[in-house]
């Protein structure tokens, strides 16, 4: 069926139920996929309770100075005082927690364990983020060239694709990332931390752009032959016009969903080359070399070990809420 | 069926090949981009540079890279010849070359550390699909009800929780605290069945942990998509059985992309299971990769990624031929 | 965890001395026993005295270790645990005493009756070989097969890894051409093994440390004929041909070697061991913290490595009196300390690098590396405790609390010109406590405004091909590396020569003396020390030496290493020995 130009094409089409619903919508006031999936997403209170928990790690990473500056003491800032010398484990139980220190400190340098997590935060978001940004643009765009021109394009692409599939994926980025740590000469003109990050970005988003790309490779195949394509282009409508006007947004609620189910994936990534040393470098905190520190102490310190991990925990089950409750909003056919 | 499975097996060396030049490419590269000299690593703490290029001759480094790629090659067809002390030793086909840092054989070194990925892997697969599947058959048959939620929610967990911190706290947990399961460390199968299964529990249960959360969503999503199918409707409108509509119809469409997503599992944590390895200190894989990478052993990296893509690609391989027999459509592509 | 990598020296050419006293350490005489305190288990005991002393025969041994040995091929092998355990089955020319205290870190004869001969020019050294020598096989030991042994060592691109090379080449009258026995079949002619019984050297030049030399490993006899074909060569690691009271039953690289009796030793010709295991087993690639567990349930003997417990262990051992009883803390004879580059702006000015002297915290510095009991003594100068000519001072005084004088640490930095502070970068291994090191240091520096930029890289690399090349350390501006050294042998020639001495720096990369210090006072003192036999003159030398290198701010030493080992109780006869600063595995037993 058609619809009407001032509202976007959906794949409500395929669906007679939804047909229906939209029809009665219609009906009464006319609404588009968008509105009807945030309707249904507001009545998702785990999915929504999923979106507040990562607005304020957002927050958190993104206010992290004036947090720290609030509620504890900058995250490279020793407190030799604060260490039980001989053994090298925070004073105090729970990994010297006090009012000064509300998660406590780290063992050996005795910074503050607040802080640290505050920041190692903006690593994790900001590393996530980006490489999803960086799989999700080189696979939508791969993707949709494959898809949309088939031929010798198509092939060359799933080729591609099938290549980089092939290789073990976090061998791979060990190996790069052993090389990056090393290096000091600047690449690009970055070095150190910087340097380090876009080198985690590159790594996790480029190896992972295949996931994507077959996805919306795949979706773009259906579409291609969808009769709302047929007509545009009898239309006179330019390929340019076709990908952008009507297929790009018939794919964003596929991109979406995925977009929130790579982001924890990517997160983990991180905190995993990370864990392994060749993520960030310290000084700079991240919760997965936070983790590899805590493994000799853990059983004198548990706390250190916990707070990270829990930390990790909490964004990533996060991230996985929103993803499950934007693809049953999203869905047409699920969640009845 | 037996021209498809002709063209891919091709499909299969073309990849292992290019696979094999990009490994080459970015190991052998990679010190260079870092100004660093391999053979270094290899000749001892005091070391001049005299002795330096006596090891870069012996290790083969001396040699411009597509020599070296092609020597590599070359080992793996016809075999290879390495001057090792006073004879010369042929290494016979296929030849994975030498550790730059122990000499010990790369052919060697992977049958020998096969073993332990293997069983920790294939252990933790074989539960993690039947419980994760079940689970997630259960939950979406009783949809709704307390289990389906609380497994849900446990799934989601076990999604949520990176694999190292699981195996710390059970550690923790069962090995220090309550000291049930103590001194984990790899037994061999041919060593002692037993142990070998008293070692390996903690390992399976912390990757199991992390996929069959994956499986039971997965499994869950799936079955109630085809249950809510037009031929299941069919089915029953037919006067079947429930327990015979979900057998029959059920299950077969639900399961069908778990199986895809099995084997690329599984093939995947063949190629080493980095974290789990290292954590719980069972020398797989995973391990002597992760450790030839950080001593930049050449051979063993190379080797042993090849050896990994090689898993992964078979399981393409295994699943995309599985589709084929189901959908005839597929082999014409 | 981190390895020990061994001290490490490459002896450059020298004048005297230092033999000439450790050839008056006298006799060969038997067991490890005679003189030695024997003590009862006590924190520390094994330090100056035999805990359990025993003569029992019998039983298995379990060691264990989380690593590997870097090769079993004796003249390939440069880690102090390996060349600690190879004692135990392989015999050299002559050996570090076997016993506790001081005397274990003098020489004596093992294959050879006694010390080197030296001619009077010093430039002939010959030694006579005991009687009743075998291999496992019953073979006698003759010359030729300790002549092929050091030749071996020369084939450096097939027998890569030792020190074998580096150190016999400058010794050796052609040692400088000779490629190995694999190329060159004629031999090396400045070893004479004409005689059976007896090994003569030709020295290039004036050694007197040579009999500290021929205690290392590469004067392990090999058979040439055990050497050839496919199980020699690169491949003999994997096949060694044993000549003590024990040889290789099992070897799995990485997993297990298991050491049974050689029925072909014979006590007589062996005074220095007494052999009484039936067997010793080491199994391998354990997890740290799994060994510890271990050896406090009883299920394990020995963590060989030498390198301490994990931070848990330490932690239940030192809370338990009736664990800390079996426990002992030495010193392993290595500095820790953070090199400062000379060579690197703005360090080249003598005020700066003083600056960080005073700036470093030293305690934190001693908690980056386990504390006081897991770390060591806090230190103010380069020579460690464990060696005769140490004086304690400090030169560079950390406050009175030892977290660093940042008063001082400030004026310092307005005499070289930055008062506000500069940039630079520490150097560090990636794993181990290198990084907690540089971390502390980073943190340390930034209060008076220098800012230090951690750059981590893989062990493997860090020494011979990072820190190790000054062009590299140039080039990337390593202003600061942290660094630890321990002497090859037990002297101060040992300790200083490599990581002090101006004329030992090696442009072209394997480089010890990574700050580039030269001063031709340090360096001539160095040559009068090893000229001087008066051991009170020598120590005063060496000691002056000591005041000198801290003076050129090049050297912050922050701790004299210790370890906290664990014995477990049903071990006899375990002590401390000076040379290894661990174990001594020669003698343990097992009691009841």
């Amino acid at each position: 069926m058609t619809a009407p130009l001032d509202v976007e094409p959906s794949a409500l089409d395929a669906d007679p139920d939804a047909a229906i619903s939209a029809e009665s919508a219609k009906a009464v006031e006319g609404r588009s996929l968008r509105q009807i999936a945030w309707m249904r997403l507001k009545r998702d209170k785990v999915a929504l309770g999923g979106g507040v928990v990562i607005v304020l790690l957002i927050l958190t990473a993104v206010f992290a100075p004036v947090l720290v500056s609030l509620l504890g003491t900058p995250p490279d800032v020793p407190h030799g005082n604060l260490i039980d010398q001989t053994f090298q484990i925070p004073k105090g139980s729970f990994g010297g927690i006090s009012t000064k220190h509300i998660l406590g400190v780290d063992p050996t340098f005795g910074r503050d364990l607040f802080a640290r997590i505050v920041y190692g935060a903006r690593i994790s978001l900001l590393t996530a983020f980006l490489a999803t940004f960086v799989t999700v643009l080189i696979g939508t765009v791969l993707g949709i060239t494959a898809g949309y021109f088939g031929g010798w394009v198509d092939g060359l692409i799933s080729r591609v694709m099938d290549i980089l599939l092939a290789f073990p994926l976090l061998l791979f980025a060990i190996g790069i990332g052993a090389v990056i740590v090393v290096t000091d000469r600047p690449i690009l003109g970055l070095t150190g931390t910087s340097l380090s990050v876009a080198a985690l970005i590159f790594i996790i988003g480029f190896f992972q752009w295949p996931y994507i790309g077959r996805i919306v490779r795949g979706q773009t195949l259906t579409l291609r032959e969808k009769e709302f394509v047929d007509a545009a282009r009898s239309l006179g409508a330019s390929n340019r016009h076709i990908i952008f006007k009507q297929l790009l947004p018939n794919l964003m609620a596929p991109i979406l969903v995925y977009s929130t189910l790579i982001i924890p994936t990517n997160i983990l990534f991180e905190a995993a080359l990370s864990f392994l040393g060749v993520g960030v470098r310290p000084p700079t905190p991240s919760w997965g070399q936070m983790l590899s520190d805590a493994v000799s102490t853990y059983q004198i310190d548990p706390t250190y070990m916990v707070v990270p991990g829990v930390a990790l925990f909490l964004t990533v089950m996060s991230f996985n809420l929103l993803g499950d409750g934007l693809r049953d909003a999203l869905d047409p056919r699920a969640g009845r | 069926m037996g021209r498809f499975i002709i063209r891919r097996l091709l499909g299969v060396v073309v990849l292992l090949f290019i696979v094999s030049i990009m490994t080459f490419a970015v190991f052998f590269m990679a010190p260079k981009v870092a100004h660093a000299n391999v053979a270094r690593n290899f000749c001892g703490r005091v070391c001049d540079d005299e002795a330096v290029k006596q090891v870069s001759i012996k290790l083969g480094l001396d040699k411009p890279l597509y020599e070296q790629y092609g020597a590599y090659l070359k080992g793996i067809f016809v075999g290879r010849d390495y001057r090792l002390g006073s004879d010369v030793t042929h290494c016979g086909a296929p030849c994975l070359g030498y550790s730059f840092k122990t000499d010990q054989s790369v052919a060697f070194l992977v049958k020998d550390r096969l073993p332990v990925t293997a069983s920790m892997a294939i252990g933790a697969a074989v539960i993690w699909l039947v419980s994760g599947v079940s689970v997630g058959i259960i939950s979406a048959l009783k949809r709704g009800s307390i289990f389906d939620r609380t497994a849900m929610g446990v799934a989601l967990a076990g999604v949520s929780l990176p694999v190292y911190f699981t195996a710390l706290v059970a550690l923790s947990i069962f090995s220090y605290k309550l000291k049930i399961l103590v001194n984990v460390h790899y037994v061999g199968f041919t060593d002692n069945p037993l142990e070998w299964a008293k070692n390996l529990l903690l390992p399976w249960i912390c990757l199991a942990f992390l996929y069959s959360a994956t499986y039971a969503r997965l499994t869950r999503a799936n079955m109630l998509e085809t249950m809510g199918e037009d031929y299941i409707r069919t089915a029953r409108a037919k006067g079947l059985p429930e327990k015979t509509v979900i057998r029959k119809h059920g299950f077969r469409a639900a399961l069908t992309p778990i199986v895809t997503i099995f084997g690329l599992d599984l093939g995947g944590l063949l190629g080493g299971a980095v974290l789990t390895e290292t954590v719980f200190n069972f020398r797989g894989l995973g391990y002597e990769a992760y450790a030839a990478i950080a001593t930049q052993d050449l051979p063993v990296i190379l080797g042993i990624t090849l050896f990994a893509a090689f898993f992964i690609i078979m399981a393409n391989l295994l699943v995309d031929v599985a589709y084929a027999y189901v959908d005839p459509r597929v082999r014409y592509s | 965890m981190s390895r020990s990598y061994l001290r490490t020296g490459a002896i450059a050419a020298a004048v005297l001395a230092l033999g000439a006293t450790a050839a008056c350490s006298g006799s060969s005489s038997g067991g490890s026993t005679g003189g030695a305190t024997t003590k009862s288990a006590a924190y520390n005991a094994a330090l100056d005295g035999i805990v359990n002393a025993s003569d029992k025969k019998g039983g298995t041994l379990n060691y264990v270790a989380s690593g590997d040995f870097d090769s079993l091929d004796p003249a390939r092998t440069y880690y102090a645990y390996s060349w600690n355990y190879q004692r135990i089955y392989q015999r050299t020319l002559l050996m570090f005493k076997a016993t506790p205290g001081n005397d274990g870190a003098q020489v004596t004869g093992d294959l050879a009756k006694g010390l080197g001969t030296f001619s009077s020019d010093g430039l002939t050294v010959t030694y006579e070989l005991r009687d009743g020598i075998t291999f496992q096989d019953g073979t006698p030991i003759t010359s030729a097969d300790i002549k092929y042994a050091l030749e071996r060592s020369f084939a450096e691109d097939v027998i890569n890894g030792g020190p074998g090379a580096t150190y016999l080449k400058p010794v050796l009258v052609g040692g400088e051409s000779y490629k190995g026995p694999y190329k060159d079949k004629a031999g090396l002619a400045s070893i004479d093994a004409s005689d059976p019984k007896k090994i003569v050297f030709h020295l290039s030049k004036k050694f007197s440390d040579f009999n500290y030399l021929m205690a290392l490993p590469i004067s392990t006899p090999v058979p040439q004929a055990a050497d050839q074909g496919k199980n020699g060569g690169a491949n003999y690691q994997f096949h060694v041909v044993s000549s003590g009271p024990y040889k290789v039953e099992t070897y799995q690289p990485g997993k297990l070697l298991t050491l049974v009796r050689n029925t072909a030793w014979k006590q007589s010709s062996d005074p220095n061991r007494k052999a009484l295991p039936d067997k010793i087993v080491l199994t391998e690639g354990l997890d740290p913290a799994d060994m510890d567990q271990r050896m406090l349930a009883g299920s394990a003997d020995l963590e060989v490595e030498g390198t301490g417990v994990q931070p848990t262990a330490v932690a239940t051992i030192l809370r338990d009196p009736s664990t800390k009883k079996n426990s002992d803390n030495p010193s392993t004879g290595f500095t820790r300390y953070i090199s400062i580059q000379e060579k690197v702006p703005p360090l080249d000015n003598v005020n700066c690098r003083q600056a960080v002297q005073y700036a470093a915290d030293k305690v934190a510095l001693q908690g980056a590396r386990g504390g006081p009991i897991a770390g060591g003594d806090i230190a103010g100068q380069m020579l460690p405790p464990t060696l005769p000519a140490y004086k304690k001072f400090t030169q560079y005084d950390s406050g009175s609390d030892n977290t660093g004088d940042l008063q001082k640490a400030k004026d310092a930095l307005k005499a070289c010109g930055k008062p506000n502070g500069f940039s630079t970068k520490i150097a560090t291994t990636n794993k181990g406590k290198g990084p907690k090191v540089a971390i502390a240091l980073q943190a340390a520096l930034k209060r008076v405004g220098i800012n230090a930029q951690v750059v981590q890289v893989d062990a493997s690399t860090y020494y011979s091909g990072f820190i190790g090349v000054p062009s590299n350390v140039h080039k990337q501006g390593l202003g600061l590396a942290v660094a630890g050294w321990g002497p090859d042998f037990p002297t101060e020639y040992g300790f200083f020569e490599s990581i002090v001495d101006g004329r030992a720096i090696k442009q072209a990369g394997g480089n010890s003396n990574y700050s580039e210090f030269n001063n031709p006072k340090v360096n001539d003192l160095i040559d009068q020390a090893l000229a001087t036999t008066d051991v009170s003159k020598r120590n005063d030398l060496w000691g002056q030496v000591d005041h000198l290198v801290m003076e050129g701010a090049d050297y912050l030493p922050f701790v004299a290493d210790k370890a906290l080992d664990y014995r477990n109780p049903r071990l006899t006869n375990v002590y401390i020995s000076k040379a290894f600063g661990m174990y001594d595995y020669v003698n343990i037993g097992v009691g009841s």
